[in-house]
This record gives C-alpha cells, structure tokens and sequence, in this order.
C-alpha cells in the first residue's frame, strides 16, 4: 500500500515541485504509515525507482535515446540505459534513505501508528 | 538507540540531498539534472516528423499569427503586421535557439564569465575594452529612432520574452541545465550585441603593429616591396576591371609627412590580443548570372558565407509574410528580419569587405591618471566607462576602467611591459547607425532602386552585396560606411596627437564601388580586392587571396545556359588555383633533385594530379600541407619573434617571389651559415611536409586522403560539451577553394535562387533548425550538407497552401 501511495504522491507533487519530492513523500509516508525499517528503506527504494525508471525509459524511447545516449556520454556511460539504471539508483537511494528516515523519526517519537 | 538510528539516517538524507541539489565543480546539481521530471531527460523529443496543430494564447500580440513549419523545420511565419510579424520571428527562434542567442549575448557583451566562471574572463574583458557595449548603446539609440527598425525591434523582443515566460525550469534548454543557469528576459540592446559581434568577427582585426614593426625593421622600400597594395602575381577584383568611376569625387585627405617619428616608436615586442588573429575560411563567396547566361532567362543568384561551423548553426531559416513582405531567407538568431535570402521580386546575398576600418592610435597620455591625452597641440580629456563584470562563484564583480578618446577605447598596448595599455581603437563598430533597416528594406524590396536605396543606411561590417531581381537586373556593391583616408592610412599605427591621422569623414555611399548589368553577364565576390588600383579612394592595402573569386569568375566566363544544378556545382567546385599557379614550379625544381624513394612517389602523386582536392586526393593533402610549411620557410627566419604567420607577406607575394624573383635573399635563411637558395628551401620544405604526414599518418597510403588529414569538425557552440557534435565529416575543399571547407570553417549556408514569375530557391546549412541536440531538427541537413546537394525552399504565397511537404502548425492569438 505504501509502495502505491509513495508513487501515485511522488509523480504527482514532482509535476510541480522540486526533485527532493523524492525524498520528501517517503519521509512523510512512512512517518505517517511506519512498517519495518526494512521495508520501509525497501518500498520507499522500489517506488521511486520504478517511478524514475518507467518515465525516464518512456523518455528515452519517445526520443530514441537522443538527448540520453549523448547525456551518458558525457559522463562516460556507453548508453542511455546505463545513464537510466544510475538515475534509478540514486533516485531509489534517497527515497529509501528518506522513507527509513520517516521511519526512525516516527519510533524515536513513538507516534502511534495509524495502522499494524 | 533509536535516537541514533534516526539521526543517523536523517544524516545521510540530508546529506544526500545536499549534496544532490548543488553543483560540484562542472558537475550540475544531479538531482535536478538527473530527475526525468526536471533533468535532461526532459529536452528529448519524440524523434519523426510531428503534424500537431496546436492554438496558444500569448500576451501582447496584436491579431493572429499563424505559423507553418515544414518537413525540415522551417518556419513559415504569417502575420497582418510588422510588430507581429517580428514578434512570431523572435518566438519560433527562441523556441529552437534560446541558449544560442543567450550565450552569443554574452559573448559580444562581456557577460560570459557570470555563468562559465573565470575561464573566460579574458575573453570577457577583452569585449569590454574593445567597447562592445559602447557600441552596441550608440546603435540602440539610432534603431530605436526610427519606426520601422523600432517596431521590429519591439516586436522581436516580446516575442522571445513571451516563449522565455512560458518555459518551467524542466523547458529550459539543455545547456541551461548542464550549466546551472536560467533564461534571462530578452532586451532589444541585445540585437545590437549580436550586430557588434558579427562586426568583430569580420572586421575586428588589423595588422597595423605589426607592420609597424616591419616598417621599422626593414624601412619603406622592402614594406613596399613585400607588402604591396595590390596582388603582384593574379587578381581578378570584385568590380570589373574597366568599370567606370561615374562621380564628382570628394576630396581626399592628405597625408602630413610627419618630422617626428616618435608616433611609430614602438616597443620591444607588442602586446597581442587573446582573440584568434583571422583565419582564412573565414570569407564567403557570392555571384549573380545575369539572364542571358542563365537557361531560365531570369536572373540567377547564388551565395555561400564561410564562417566557424558549430552546432547549432549560426544561421536560422525563416518565411516572414505580412502585408508588403514576403520573404525566405537566413536571419541570425537574435536578429529580426531576413539577412540573406529572397522574395517575390529579388534576391540578395552577401559576402564580407576586408576594409580597414580599424585602426589603431598611438596615445600620449599627460600623466599615470589618464585624465588627458595630447591631440592638436592641446591636452583633451578622456572619458572614463566603467566596466563591471561579475565572475560564476565570485562575490565581488572586477572592475575594468576603459578610458576613451576621441578615437575610441585606449586598450591594446605598443609594448607588452607597459603597465598600462596606450592604444587608442578606433573602429566601424563604435560608428552609430542603423544597419538592421538595410536588412528590413531589402527584405521588401522590389527592384534594383529599392536595393540602392537599402544599402545607403548600412554602417558595418562592409559586405559585398549581390543582387538580382525580376527586371533582369544583376548587381553588386561594395557597401558599408567606408572612411575617407589618405592612402595607406592605418597600413601602421597612426599618431594620436596629430589631426591629420583622424578618421575624415566618409566616402559617399553612391560611391561605393557598385556595378550594374556589366558586359560579362555576371557579378561575383569571394572577398578579394573590391576594385582594381583605379578606384579613387583608399580601402585597404589587404584583402583575402584572390584564388577563390579567380576560379569563380574563369567558370562564370566560361557557362552558358547556367542553371541550380551548374552553380550548385561551382559552389561545390575543388579545383586549386594555387597548385595550378605555384605546383608546376616546385615540381620542376624537385626533378633537378635527388630524392628517396618515398619522396619520389609523393613526387609521382603530385605530377599526376588534376589540382581537385577532393575527398579522397591524396595530393590534395601533400600540397596543402606543403604551402604552409614553404611559407614558413621562407619567412619565418625573416619575420620571425614579433610575427605571427599572418603577417608574412601574402601568397600572392610569395607566389610571385617563387616564380619571377629566383634569386632574392628573401630565401635564404638568416640563421645558417651558408646561403640558402630557392631550391634548397622547397627541397627541405617539401622532406619536412612529408615526415609531418607520415608522423600524424604513418606512411603514405589512403590514410593520407585529404578527407581525413584535413578532418573537418563541426562543434557544439559551447566547444567544450563533445557528445553535441556532430559525427565526423568527409569534405573536400580547403581555404583557397571556392568549396571553402577547412577544419573548422566553411560554407555555413549554401543559396542559389531562380529568379522568375515565381521563384525557386534552393539551400542548405550544416546541421537543422534545431539547436537542440534532443531534436529530430538538430543535424537532419549535415548530410545532404556533406555531400554537396541541396534542399529546394518551400516559399508559400498564403497561410492556406497546400504543400505535402507542410507538416505541423501553430496558431498563435493575442491574449
């Protein structure tokens, strides 16, 4: 569930606002909705990098890597793949380091949990 | 333990998203950059031909506009004004070039280093203390007085400002984003940068130091024999030889031989300015077939500007419609109005005039202060521009103070141990005027007096203008404000104390030298001489080689029934006239003596060659290599610490030296014992052209085509981002070729139009409309470019034509 609500409130917010959405939602969500801290740096990780990575990979066909293939060159990648599997990483870390962030937050102020 | 956990992690998100959401060094700040929703991800387009048709609203238009792009990209612009005409001009170019114009900006204004950091401020600097900005103010004030240009100007301005508004930081181009800056709004002063800058490129240079340094190390009779005023050997000038001067002249001024020569003291070795000295490659060709020579029976007009090629092109096309315009043409980004093209009734081009038209003065300050100079017995004040300019990641911006005379900005120095610069600029690109309305008038012109009429406004740089129209009129002039100087006249640096070295006045602009329909049935230009010795007044004692305008005007004389198709191939034209003037002799001197094996078969290659540097010669690459090594050879011991290699005498000298003047000391070199004879000098010369090929090379095979030994590149404005290149090229030509493809410059827009009831036009540049790397319009013409062909011109005569080749649009209403 949480997996559904970071994505759905991160690719929404990042319309409009800066890229640290991010690491913000997961923050609040798993604040808001804590699990496990595993799990909660797991779900947090997996949704905005399947978020970053489905757009980005949308992007990259819709241009046929035009802009991405050139991109990675800069930065010594051989492809745009490439330079789309190290922006879902890094996106992927922050939102897992933030969501295990919500989580800790959460338990260092015992906030009851809203649910389980 | 929680306590810690939590901070902890806390730690590394903050930390993480720190370190994400700032640059590093020349890394952008990757969160952002690296975001599909904000980053570069953003700015690739779906590739294809798009056929959208899209309605926006848009602020301060006045009626509706609508725009027809066709299947490459060009905009075909139709308005039922001028402000909305140029408003959807400034708008479409913004829209496929925003970072070009922002960076050009920068660049004539001094205004780089705010957003690249201190790498470039030298460069920086040295636009500020050339007065860039001095004059690009004293120009605003002129266009923005007149209506017309006002307008334009008005119009283009809001136009890029309202597609700057409409853009969210993921819009940005990519540049921007690589970079780490924002679009700043548009400023109707920034045409005018754009108008300096082209200025400076083509008319920014002189040599007058250093043939001041000449002058005194050899004295009048070898400046005079080395550096004639006119090509000893071939020159084939750009008015007709036999063209009447039919006008009242105006007096010429007259040079005061001067009892102290303190003026042309000058130091030790002169201080050299960082710009790049000229290259050649930088020029163009032009030329007109009158209709009796051409198979339509209209009039044929051709022109091909030679520039540094980069991506995106320094060209854009455009169609401009409104009532009373209708034209198609190249217009420079940042610049309303069409600058090269055609219409209805007439076409144009332009090649550039190597007038001397910047000088510099030697200034005699009263004290350290700078307060006062020394002009006309008297001391005159100076007055002082402040410059600032803010340096990326420094707080406080540094101050230049540029002093002006008279003359212009004090900023060049005799003597680089000077602590303070003495050299007094004075040059075209200071001159207020109002050159864009010569563009406007010529974009509705509708025969040969609209034309005339148009080039009377124009200031600088001096262009040949080429023209055509329906009436079967062909023409050219040598045109641009041109002053009236006493012969010689900042051939060396002038005195600044003394009036009679100040600029006097102008030659009359019905005195350009101009030509209309001459007997041979064509006009052309390729940057040489403008006029033979017979022109009454001085305007330089240099101009570019006379190879290119030689070999043009040999096929013109020669064609009948010209078509697009025939001078499409004389654009395309690789033959040498250096190697068919020079390469007879030296091959005759090598068959006199011994050589090796290897020597002998690059011998062999260059005996059996046709002089056509094509792509795949291998002579071609053995004699271009070769004539600058000759050239050096020759000079360098003669010319050699305080010169640079542009300031050996020229190649016709050189030429005529080789073939009529055998025995001259000139070849010998100065710091060997013995005496060096002409044919020891191309023997060595021609032993070190091929051990440079064969070390860059390895030995001769078809790794030495002139191809790939010549290796043209075209790069990314930027000169720094590599992937936004373009692939690697396989051309032809060379500096002194009418296919004037070097490394780095070259053909940067190829026209040739038909004149007739309707007209058909054909042209193409290196690279797309595009500048954004992303796009499917950023190198959709290179290859067509590299191979020589052309695109035919899709000219509409209404919003509603039918064409298969239209594709998406844009209507665009007032809000």
């Amino acid at each position: 569930m949480n997996f559904i609500i970071i994505f759905i409130l991160t690719a929404v917010s990042q319309l409009f606002a800066p890229w640290w959405m991010v690491a913000l939602v997961p923050f609040l969500i798993n604040a808001w909705r804590p699990a496990t801290s595993g799990r909660a740096f797991l779900i947090s990780f997996a949704a905005i990098a399947v978020l970053w990575f489905s757009y980005g990979l949308y992007l990259h066909v819709n241009s046929e890597g035009a802009m991405s293939d050139r991109i990675a060159e800069i930065f010594s990648l051989p492809n745009g793949i490439l330079l789309l599997v190290v922006t879902t990483i890094v996106g992927g870390l922050v939102g897992g380091f933030a969501g295990m962030a919500g989580f800790f937050l959460q338990q260092l102020f015992e906030i009851q949990p809203a649910r389980r | 333990m929680k306590f810690v956990k939590a901070i902890l992690c806390l730690i590394v998100v903050i930390g993480l998203v720190y370190a994400l959401d700032r640059p590093w060094g020349p890394v952008p700040a990757l969160g952002n950059f690296l975001s599909p929703f904000t980053g570069f991800w953003q700015n690739g387009e779906k590739q294809g031909i798009p056929s959208s048709e899209i309605t926006l609203k848009l602020d301060s238009l006045r009626e509706e506009v609508i725009i027809r792009f066709d299947d490459v990209g060009v905009p075909h612009i139709f308005a039922k004004n001028d402000f909305d005409l140029f408003y959807t001009q400034g708008y479409v170019t913004a829209r496929d070039r925003l970072w070009q114009m922002d960076l050009q900006v920068r660049a004539a204004s001094g205004r780089l280093s705010e957003v690249l950091g201190p790498a470039t401020l030298e460069l920086d600097k040295s636009s500020r203390r050339l007065g860039m900005g001095y004059g690009a103010e004293a120009n605003i004030k002129m266009v923005m007085s007149e209506p017309h240009s006002r307008e334009a100007l008005l119009g283009y301005t809001a136009g890029v400002n309202a597609y700057i508004r409409s853009l969210s930081p993921k819009d940005y181009p990519v540049e921007y984003k690589l970079l780490g800056y924002r679009p700043e709004p548009w400023k109707p002063i920034n045409s005018m940068y754009m108008m300096e800058q082209m200025t400076l490129t083509l008319a920014g240079r002189s040599n007058d130091l250093n043939m001041s340094e000449v002058l005194k190390k050899y004295g009048k009779d070898v400046v005079n024999q080395l550096f004639p005023d006119y090509p000893m050997l071939q020159e084939s000038p750009i008015i007709p030889v036999g063209t009447k001067w039919d006008f009242a002249r105006v007096p010429v001024p007259l040079e005061i031989p001067k009892l102290d020569s303190s003026a042309q003291t000058i130091g030790a070795k002169p201080l050299r300015d960082i710009r790049e000295p000229k290259v050649e490659g930088i020029g163009s060709n032009n030329w007109a077939v009158g209709a009796e020579k051409s198979i339509t029976g209209y009039p044929i007009l051709a022109n091909d500007p030679h520039l540094e090629l980069t991506l995106p092109s320094i060209w854009y096309q455009v169609q401009l419609h409104a009532p009373g315009i209708n034209v198609y043409g190249v217009s420079l980004p940042g610049i309303p109005s069409v600058v090269i093209g055609f219409n209805q009734n007439v076409a144009w081009g332009v090649t550039n005039v190597d007038a001397d038209v910047y000088d510099l003065y030697k200034i005699k300050f009263k004290d350290s202060s700078r307060g006062f100079y020394w002009h006309n017995n008297q001391w005159k004040p100076t007055r002082k521009r402040e410059e600032l300019i803010y340096v990326k990641g420094q707080l406080d911006p540094i101050r230049e103070d540029v002093f002006y005379t008279h003359h212009g900005p004090v900023t060049e120095s005799s003597n680089e141990s000077l602590q303070s610069p003495d050299l007094a600029v004075k040059w075209i690109g200071h001159e207020p005027g109002n050159s864009f309305v010569t563009f406007y008038e010529l974009n509705k012109a509708k025969d040969y007096n609209d034309y005339r009429k148009a080039l009377a406004h124009y200031v600088g740089p001096a262009q040949n203008f080429i023209f055509a129209d329906n009436g079967k009129n062909i023409a050219i002039t040598v045109n641009g404000k041109l002053p009236l100087k006493y012969k010689d006249q900042g051939k060396f640096l002038l005195d600044g104390t003394s009036p009679t070295d100040d600029w006097k006045g102008w030659i009359p602009a019905e005195q350009n030298p101009t030509v209309k329909n001459p007997p041979r049935g064509f006009v052309s230009s390729a940057n040489q001489s403008s006029t033979d010795p017979t022109y009454p007044y001085y305007i330089n004692w240099s101009f570019a080689p006379s190879e290119r305008g030689i070999r043009i005007n040999e096929r013109l004389e020669a064609m009948s029934k010209a078509n697009m198709d025939s001078l499409r191939m004389l654009q395309n034209d690789n033959f040498s006239v250096q190697a068919r003037t020079i390469l007879p002799k030296l091959l005759s001197i090598l068959e006199t003596s011994p050589l090796s094996p290897t020597q002998k078969a690059a011998q062999t290659t260059l005996a059996g060659w046709n002089y056509q540097n094509t792509p795949e010669s291998v002579a071609a690459s053995i004699f271009e290599t070769w004539v600058p090594v000759l050239r050096d050879a020759i000079w360098k011991d003669d010319f050699d610490k305080n010169f640079g290699a542009g300031d050996y005498p020229s190649r016709d000298r050189t030429e005529y030296l080789i073939l009529n003047q055998p025995n001259e000391r000139w070849f010998d070199n100065v710091n060997t014992p013995q005496k060096e004879t002409l044919n020891d000098v191309v023997l060595s010369s021609f032993k070190t052209t091929l051990d440079t090929l064969t070390s860059r090379h390895g030995a001769m095979s078809p790794s030495w085509q002139w191809a790939l030994v010549k290796g043209t590149e075209i790069r990314h404005l930027s000169r720094l981002i590599k992937p936004f290149n373009a692939p690697k090229l396989r051309t032809g030509g060379g500096g002194s070729i009418v296919n004037a493809i070097t490394k780095r410059n070259g053909p940067s827009w190829r026209m040739i139009v038909e004149l007739g009831p309707s007209p058909k036009a054909y042209g193409i540049y290196p690279g797309g409309q595009s500048g954004n790397p992303g796009s499917p319009y950023y190198l959709n013409l290179l290859k067509k470019w590299e191979k020589g062909e052309l695109n035919e011109l899709l000219y509409l005569a209404s919003p509603d034509d039918k064409s298969p080749r239209l594709t998406s649009s844009i209507k665009l209403l007032k809000n």
